[in-house]
């Protein structure tokens, strides 16, 4: 009896708390500091999802920049799973460093809402390579095992599991050279001091006559670059790439949860939100509640195996 | 090109967008010379809130910004010796000195006038050069970088003092405190003692503020009974037409636009390393080097010259790769992705008003340097300076921890600081000099990272960082820097004694 009544308390709970939602502020948490790419997808989600939580709801973004966005993640993580602190969520990297350093939180601290970017990994020369195509930049790295250079933003990233999986797959040694940073990376390339790298695709869109994309780590051609060839037409099955969604502390309540993931769908489904994402040179790739855990944890799988085989520090 | 640099002129005259700039420039200002605020923790903070702004507004705002700060940082600099902003500390050499002097007026003025001759020198070679002298960018690997990063080290040799000892320990404490933080290559953690804070290494502003702002603040609580201004009421101050004739820095003000051009467009360095190199070829060159630092008013020329002249030249690099040539050039280049223009070739040619426009508002931004800066500094703003020393200690103390936590929003950063500060006052009282340890920072992390990429690009292999023309032309300058001042001593002694 007692059980009962309490089962009914916590629904009746749960459904004012659900009609009455949100009656205060949501903020989302931003590892990273205003104007990254992160950030300016945060803000321009939060600007959509106000309109479709409705009823003057008001969502904020707070920068909480620091050790390479594991400060802004683990907020989210320890936040109270009341609807009220979201957060973004970068893969691979936010479980990548759960491995190469003590993270407070992992894989099942949070609860997947929506994935909106995913940014494929490409191999990519200077246009002025002697690489025309992949199996020429292979062919050189399997002749003189580490001489080809990889320009990569760091070590831990979607970059380097890019890199590491395209050794693997090819039987080639690249020698990685981890810059701060995707410019970093793409300058380096583009003045000849490495000899490729594994940046996404959106990193390139910007220098159409200076870089040369010579594969796209995806299972399909990119929409906003059909000519370049993927990996696994090439014959070499790799597939990375960069995601930046939103997620929730573990244990949040199902009904908002559901709440959540039909208002951030319909923003997704928002013309306008379509057409400033494409401004913004985000690739859209919406995937929504289970199917983002079910990458999430696919995610960790490849983080986990990179890590046990070839360890990065 | 230079038609589409034309087309853009007219909006940018447009009233919301020309008075974007006059207020960012009084606001760069008031915050350069608040010890503690920043330009970078300025715009940091603006950029939120230009989600909703007309590009050009947004952009004119941190243009204004970005010049009225590089300089307002020197008017805590000459009249406390307490530098506003990281690139303001080589200002102090000889601004302070004079304001002791009674010259604190004319000082100020040759800081206004030569912050927009080199603000407006650097906006010329943005508008005019953007595109080769981003190729130069390109020439600079890490080996290359490496190099810079040595040069500039090998600088601190001049910045000593009387004391080479005392020096080369200040320097490498500076490069210790570099090493705080992960290690740029596998991420290992380097004396964090566990604190996440701690990760990203300790950020300059921080070192700083400590450093060089609470010894003087000390001093000043010190002597609570004397409740006089600082300098008094003489800051010798004439109207700034007046004084203009007397300012014939030609030769250190062409020099040292060329250094903090030449530097703003190398990715890393910054305006305090513009500054100082500035600072040390005007003196090597200067017909009396002896009166240096005891009060040479183009001692503060040849500073402030230098540290506008890498404002708008340190874009050039985030405009067109992406990598921005300082920390204020890397935060701005985050109000660009807010308003969806991405960095690259591909920016020029889509958005050509906005771009080109942004460039006059940072010409502009330089020009109205004198006109706002002469008057709000030399006759309201140094005013606050007679304020009794217990309140203007007081005052300071507050900026400080205010500017501290908004760096980050949290309090671990302030504590840093004051920890920094406790260091800063010793070595203060024990005579060791301050400027080896901010550039040890700024350039130890900077040498440490490119010297690791660079092997690791020639496989741990050496040679790599000999073997183009570049490096080897770097190396030379170095050995010249270092060798030379020796060799020329030894040379004019010889000459005596036969």
């Amino acid at each position: 009896m007692k059980k009962t009544l309490t089962a009914l308390a916590l629904a009746l709970a749960a459904t004012t708390a659900l009609a009455d939602y949100p009656e205060k502020p949501v903020e989302i948490i931003v590892g990273y500091s205003a104007g990254g790419g992160t950030d300016v997808m945060a803000r321009t989600v939060a600007q959509f999802l106000e309109k479709e939580l409705g009823d003057g709801a008001s969502v904020v973004v707070k920068n909480m920049p620091g050790a390479g966005g594991q400060i802004g993640f683990t907020e989210t993580s320890q936040a109270a799973p009341d609807g009220y602190t979201l957060g973004t969520f970068n893969l691979p990297a936010a479980l990548a460093l759960t491995y190469d350093r003590d993270a407070d939180y992992d894989v099942s601290s949070f609860t997947y809402l929506a994935n909106f970017v995913e940014d494929p990994n490409t191999i990519t020369v200077a246009a002025s390579s002697k690489f025309q195509t992949l199996d020429e930049l292979i062919e050189a790295a399997k002749a003189d095992p580490g001489a080809i250079t990889l320009g990569l933003s760091s070590l831990g990233g979607n970059d380097h599991f890019g890199a590491n999986m395209m050794a693997a797959a090819s039987g080639a040694e690249f020698t990685l050279v981890p810059f701060k940073g995707a410019s970093n990376a793409r300058t380096a390339i583009m003045g000849g001091h490495v000899a490729a790298g594994t940046m996404t695709l959106g990193q390139t869109t910007s220098f159409p006559d200076e870089l040369r994309v010579l594969a796209v780590l995806a299972e399909d051609r990119s929409p906003f670059r059909p000519d370049v060839p993927t990996a696994k037409e090439l014959g070499y099955d790799v597939q990375m790439s960069s995601l930046r969604g939103i997620v929730a502390p573990a244990g949040l309540d199902a009904a908002v949860a559901d709440k959540l993931r039909a208002a951030l769908s319909a923003v997704n489904a928002n013309p306008e939100f379509q057409a400033m994402m494409a401004e913004q040179g985000n690739p859209i790739a919406f995937v929504v509640g289970d199917d983002f855990a079910a990458t999430a944890a696919k995610q960790n799988d490849v983080a986990a195996q990179i890590w046990a085989e070839t360890p990065w520090k | 090109m230079y038609s589409d640099l034309l087309h853009a002129l007219p909006n940018v005259f447009a009233l919301t967008n020309f008075a974007a700039v006059v207020i960012g420039v009084i606001a760069g200002i008031v915050v350069g010379a608040m010890p503690g605020l920043s330009a970078t923790m300025a715009i940091s903070v603006l950029v939120p809130f230009t989600f909703g702004l007309e590009p050009l507004v947004a952009l004119g705002l941190m243009a204004g910004i970005y010049n009225g700060a590089m300089y307002g940082g020197a008017i805590p600099a000459v009249l406390l010796r307490i530098p506003g902003t990281p690139a303001a500390v080589a200002t102090t050499f000889d601004g302070y000195p004079m304001a002791q002097k009674g010259q604190g007026g004319f000082a100020l003025q040759v800081a206004v006038v030569s912050s927009s001759i080199g603000g407006i020198a650097s906006a010329f070679a943005l508008m005019l050069l953007a595109p080769p002298l981003s190729k130069v960018t390109l020439l600079f690997g890490p080996s290359e970088v490496f190099w810079v990063a040595v040069f500039g080290l090998a600088s601190i040799i001049f910045l000593l003092g009387g004391n080479p000892v005392k020096g080369l320990i200040s320097a490498c404490f500076g490069v210790f405190v570099s090493v705080i933080g992960s290690d740029p290559i596998y991420g290992n953690d380097r004396f964090t003692f566990g604190q996440l804070e701690m990760l990203d290494g300790i950020n300059i502003v921080i070192l700083l503020v400590g450093l060089y702002a609470l010894p003087p603040v000390i001093d000043l609580l010190e002597t609570p009974l004397k409740t006089d201004g600082v300098n008094s009421s003489n800051l010798g101050t004439e109207p700034i037409w007046k004084a203009l004739p007397r300012m014939k820095y030609w030769k250190t003000w062409i020099r040292g636009s060329l250094i903090g051009i030449w530097i703003g467009i190398l990715p890393g360095a910054g305006g305090s390393m513009a500054a100082f190199m500035s600072y040390n070829e005007a003196r090597r060159t200067s017909k009396h080097p002896e009166t240096w630092g005891e009060g040479e008013p183009e001692g503060v020329a040849a500073a402030e010259v230098a540290n506008n002249a890498d404002t708008a030249s340190a874009l050039i690099p985030a405009l067109t790769l992406g990598i921005p040539g300082t920390a204020v050039a890397a935060v701005m280049l985050g109000g660009l992705l807010v308003h969806g223009l991405q960095p690259g070739p591909m920016l020029f040619r889509d958005n050509p008003d906005i771009v080109f426009g942004f460039m006059w508002q940072f010409l502009f931004g330089a020009i109205l340097l004198v006109l706002l800066g002469g008057s709000l500094a030399t006759n309201s703003f140094a005013r606050l300076l007679n304020l009794p020393r217990p309140l203007l200690g007081s005052v300071i103390i507050v900026l400080m921890l205010i500017g501290v936590y908004s760096i980050h929003g949290r309090m671990f950063d302030v504590y840093l600081m004051l920890g920094f500060g406790a260091i800063g006052w010793v070595m203060d009282r024990l005579k060791f000099p301050l400027p080896p340890v901010v550039l040890g920072l700024i350039l130890g992390g900077f040498a440490e990272e490119n010297l690791r990429l660079a092997l690791r690009i020639g496989r741990g292999d050496p040679m790599i960082l000999f073997q183009n023309t570049t490096s080897l032309i770097l190396v030379a300058l170095t050995i010249a820097v270092v060798v030379g001042p020796t060799l020329k001593k030894r040379f004019i002694d010889g000459r005596k004694e036969v």
